[in-house]
């Protein structure tokens, strides 16, 4: 099954897939590796996508659901190893990748879910049915979960960089 | 006039420049009139619009991402991972059938004629000859062994009293076999002389053996069943040996 109008429809995707899985996994190694396998998934999986589905919504989709299916391993293996500690650390290399602004900074800061929230919204342009789509959740709750994860990048991004997780914690 | 709060949807929509005017209208009164949610919602615009801006600079990707991400690369390596594993699954295959076998060849010779008690041979080198482990008990006092033997192999387990082949109890040790737990009580007879008497229990198969003996690596093997264990007797297969050997199986059985 190698049509090439498969590829033709995904290669405009990439590199908003490869931002998205930058911003997921915070580390340019673990973003290719995650781009890929979606790749590798969407081009197995290409006869079971709906005609009408958004591309852009399914391979998001695909990417997340591999990042946290990566994340569950990773913290079941944690725990097989007798390592308590939470498997999502928050923002390890914050330093290393210099976040100058207090926006920036506070959008690596947030928790996964919004971060993906705000980035689908507001940066792709997404519409909320297609994020709902993505979550397979209702749309509603779409806009609940935007709301929070406003508030949060807002409270997070005033207090400046300073200790960001502290003021989650209220 | 229209005083009720527009919906979170249309809040957001409006953040994210989806409402059309007469909506957007709308929402643009109502944020007039408060200016505390109109604060908010004028923040949620700077954010998203900063976000828009800081995240556009990610977009960009060197030809090595590009090549590394391309479809048709992709699908080449899955191929070649494929036929990989197609490879790796046949040569699995080859490997338990031949594993298969060889296990049903070794199962015959380990269960059959050909090696019985090769576990007791085997505690007497581990113990007597390499000196490689303890002993679990040490202790010359025949009840006590005999208690001992009863609380961990079986209780009709038949201890024989060898004081008058000349030797005498020095202590035993449990082995795990896949029979059962099994025991080998360490006999000496003063002379530098060690022999074993080790037994097990026949296992779910009740596999119970006929009198034998036979010699395999230095060491003799005396066996027999009296119908609840199978039982060895084991010394060097040197002349001291099996004489002491045949003293202690005649007192034995």
């Amino acid at each position: 099954m190698s049509d090439p109008r498969i590829d033709e429809a995904l290669r405009p995707m990439l590199p908003r897939l490869r931002r998205f899985a930058l911003w997921l996994a915070r580390d340019p190694h673990a973003a290719d590796d995650l781009v890929q396998s979606t790749v590798e998934r969407a081009l197995s999986k290409w006869a079971s996508r709906r005609e009408d589905e958004s591309l852009r919504a399914w391979l998001f989709a695909i990417l997340y659901r591999l990042f946290l299916d990566g994340n569950r391993r990773a913290s079941r293996y944690a725990l097989l190893l007798g390592s308590l500690r939470e498997a999502e650390p928050t923002w390890p290399s914050a330093e290393r990748v210099a976040i100058a602004n207090s926006t920036l900074a506070a959008f690596a800061a947030l928790p996964v879910e919004q971060r993906s929230l705000l980035l689908w919204i507001t940066v792709e342009g997404m519409s909320y049915q297609e994020v709902a789509d993505i979550l397979e959740i209702p749309i509603g709750t779409v806009m609940s979960r935007l709301s929070r994860a406003r508030r949060a990048l807002r409270l997070l991004g005033e207090g400046g960089a300073e200790t960001p997780p502290l003021r989650l914690l209220k | 006039m229209n005083t009720t709060p527009p919906s979170e949807h249309d809040i957001h929509a409006y953040v994210d420049g989806h409402l059309d005017g007469a909506r957007r209208g709308e929402v643009e009164r109502y944020l007039s009139r408060h200016p505390e949610r109109a604060d908010e919602v004028h923040a949620w615009r700077q954010d998203a619009q900063q976000l828009r801006t800081l995240l556009a600079g990610d977009l960009g990707t060197t030809p090595a991402q590009d090549a590394a991400m391309d479809p048709v690369v992709i699908r080449t390596q899955r191929h070649g991972r494929r036929m990989a594993r197609a490879a790796m699954a046949a040569g699995l295959v080859l490997c338990l059938a031949l594993g298969g076998i060889g296990g049903w060849v070794a199962r015959g010779m380990g269960n059959g004629s050909s090696a019985p008690m090769a576990d007791a041979m085997q505690a007497y080198q581990l113990l007597a000859v390499d000196h490689g482990v303890g002993m679990d008990i040490t202790t010359g006092n025949e009840g006590d062994l005999r208690a001992w033997l009863a609380g961990r192999v079986g209780a009709t387990v038949h201890l024989p009293d060898l004081a008058d082949a000349g030797f005498r109890p020095m202590g035993g040790r449990l082995f795990a076999t896949d029979q059962g737990p099994a025991a080998m009580v360490l006999y000496d007879d003063g002379n530098g002389h060690t022999v074993s008497f080790y037994v097990r229990p026949p296992g779910a198969a009740r596999h119970l053996l006929p009198r034998g003996e036979r010699e395999d690596n230095g060491l003799l093997a005396n066996y027999w069943s009296d119908g609840w264990h199978n039982y060895a007797v084991v010394a060097l297969a040197d002349a001291a040996g099996r004489a002491a050997a045949q003293r202690v199986v005649i007192k034995s059985i």
